[in-house]
């Protein structure tokens, strides 16, 4: 049997893809040549949604895609796969991409949900009525796209930020998080005794992290299936619309004032840009808290999807297994994600500062979402109506989402009490 | 007895998440229907997943906004032996009872 070549397994292409993507961000950072991936700017009717597709707009949808293209399927060719086979696939698949984003830039749509919502809903109606084409299906490769997008998206996990709110943020985002993981962990697998592992932890990280990003990279290191990432991100999109409109009015309403209610809604909304608006609506003061406490979060995810992958590598097979055993079966992909982030954080940032490893992170953002828009279509594609309806399983995932959200809050509101109230610990002075 | 009482806890389930289902569903639709809980001025919501997908993100928490006298070392340690023994006890609560 001839030996597999280090770089022809999906975990090392997506490596390679990865810093390939980051090394050419960081070039054109430095350059200020143009490299930015397409995006459609929000767009409200027909009038606006022509303009999208302006001359300048067309130029550079089609040097996404090229970007896209040229890289996927020299990564197919790394893996083996037959690349023209690949690439005919590929071609169809980015259509349906370029569909799923222009609806999801829609103004309305876009402010309440995320593209992931809708590349679902377009992947499975089209698999779900007319069927996927058997030339597209060598392109349909979830785990390839969102690994690559991952690794690219540990350049903008950085470390620094762990401090940004002192001891404060610590036990706030950071005390409470793994405690409610393994919370929802115990509830998911003891008592509602559901028999899938990589759900229960892709939705527990997705409740106590931060949503749908902490919910693609806890799936990818927990092997979960793709149908566990769809159900998981669903719920959390459905929760956070309630929860960032509820949660404002509800602390206004106790009158926890603008610090306490930031740290909460911080602590406990999943996306970034709920959070944002739902400080907001408290005042500058919440705001500020919000996202101070959420930018904490932001960077756990790097943490918790290595500890998933090396709990979930050391309990495969029999007995305990050794370290270089672990080693040899953790997903490297987890590495190239972790490294990422440890070169943005210790190296560009330190030596280039925090304006450039943000204008590095502005170009990464939107080839990292197309990388993820790309593999939600795909997970619509691979996924059929009745495996969905089987993964409901009588309704435990909602509660078990439903309960450790409700225990997350309990758990965030006591731990913001005891350190914000100024009854056990001086209050923090927050410039606004 | 106990299997009558596991179908009436599972019919109870299947109840009440449905019940959260519909409930839930139809309160995000009211919700963006009737565009409740945006931010004049902001320009993304719910939808906005993650902090690099926010324009200029940088604007809303400038790494100055909180001053502590503490050195990040000390944080940095906290923080990671507050992960690892939550780790260990992950693993001690998933080995027991099996």
């Amino acid at each position: 049997m001839v030996g597999k070549k280090w770089y022809s397994s999906e975990d090392s292409a997506a490596n390679i893809l990865g810093f390939v993507m980051i090394a050419a961000g960081l070039i054109v950072a430095l350059t200020g040549a143009d490299f930015a991936a397409f995006n459609f700017s929000a767009w409200r009717g027909i009038s606006e949604l022509s303009v999208q597709f302006s001359g300048t707009s067309l130029h550079s949808l089609a040097r996404t895609f090229a970007v896209l293209a040229v890289l996927f399927t020299a990564g197919a060719w790394l893996k083996g796969d037959n690349t023209l086979r690949f690439f005919g696939g590929f071609v169809f698949l980015f259509v349906l991409s370029v569909i799923v984003r222009l609806i999801s830039a829609e103004y309305e749509a876009s402010r309440y949900l995320e593209w992931a919502f809708f590349a679902l809903f377009i992947g499975l109606t089209v698999s779900n009525t007319i069927g996927v084409p058997d030339f597209v299906k060598p392109a349909v490769q979830t785990e390839y796209y969102i690994k690559t997008g991952l690794v690219v998206m540990g350049f903008s996990v950085l470390f620094s930020n762990i401090v940004n709110f002192g001891l404060y943020g610590l036990a706030i985002a950071w005390f409470v998080t793994p405690i409610v993981i393994i919370f929802m962990w115990y509830f998911g697998t003891r008592v509602l005794k559901l028999n899938n592992d990589p759900f229960v932890i892709t939705i527990a990280s997705a409740t106590s992290v931060c949503g749908t990003s902490a919910a693609i990279a806890t799936a990818a290191a927990s092997d979960a299936k793709k149908s566990d990432l769809s159900l998981a991100v669903s719920i959390s999109i459905i929760f956070t619309v309630i929860m960032m409109v509820l949660e404002p009015v509800i602390i206004r309403w106790l009158g926890l004032g603008e610090l306490m209610g930031g740290a909460l809604i911080g602590g406990t909304v999943d996306s970034t840009g709920a959070v944002t608006v739902a400080g907001t609506a408290l005042g500058k003061l919440g705001q500020t808290t919000a996202v101070l406490v959420k930018s904490i979060q932001n960077i756990l995810i790097g943490f918790i999807a290595f500890a998933v992958a090396v709990f979930f590598t050391s309990r495969r097979g029999n007995g305990k297994a050794s370290a270089s055993e672990i080693w040899t079966r953790l997903p490297k992909f987890i590495l190239g994600f972790f490294a990422a982030s440890l070169i943005a954080s210790f190296v560009v940032q330190p030596v280039l500062g925090r304006p450039f490893v943000n204008s590095v992170n502005k170009l990464l953002d939107q080839y990292k979402n197309w990388a993820f828009v790309l593999a939600f279509t795909s997970i619509g594609l691979s996924t059929n109506f009745r495996e969905l309806r089987e993964q409901v399983s009588g309704g435990k995932p909602l509660i078990l989402y439903v309960v450790g959200q409700l225990f997350n809050i309990v758990l965030t509101f006591a731990v913001v009490y005891v350190v914000l109230s100024g009854k056990y610990f001086p209050l923090p002075v927050i410039a606004q | 007895m106990k299997l009558k009482g596991m179908d009436r806890m599972n019919r109870g389930l299947k109840v009440t998440a449905g019940l959260v289902f519909v409930l839930s569903v139809v309160l995000a639709a009211y919700i963006m229907v009737n565009h409740m809980g945006l931010a004049d001025g902001l320009d993304f919501g719910a939808g906005a997943y993650y902090y690099a997908d926010i324009p200029e993100f940088d604007r809303f928490v400038s790494a100055c906004a909180y001053e502590t006298r503490i050195p990040s070392w000390v944080i940095f340690g906290i923080f990671l032996l507050w992960g690892a023994a939550m780790y260990r006890l992950w693993v001690w609560i998933d080995g027991k009872d099996k």
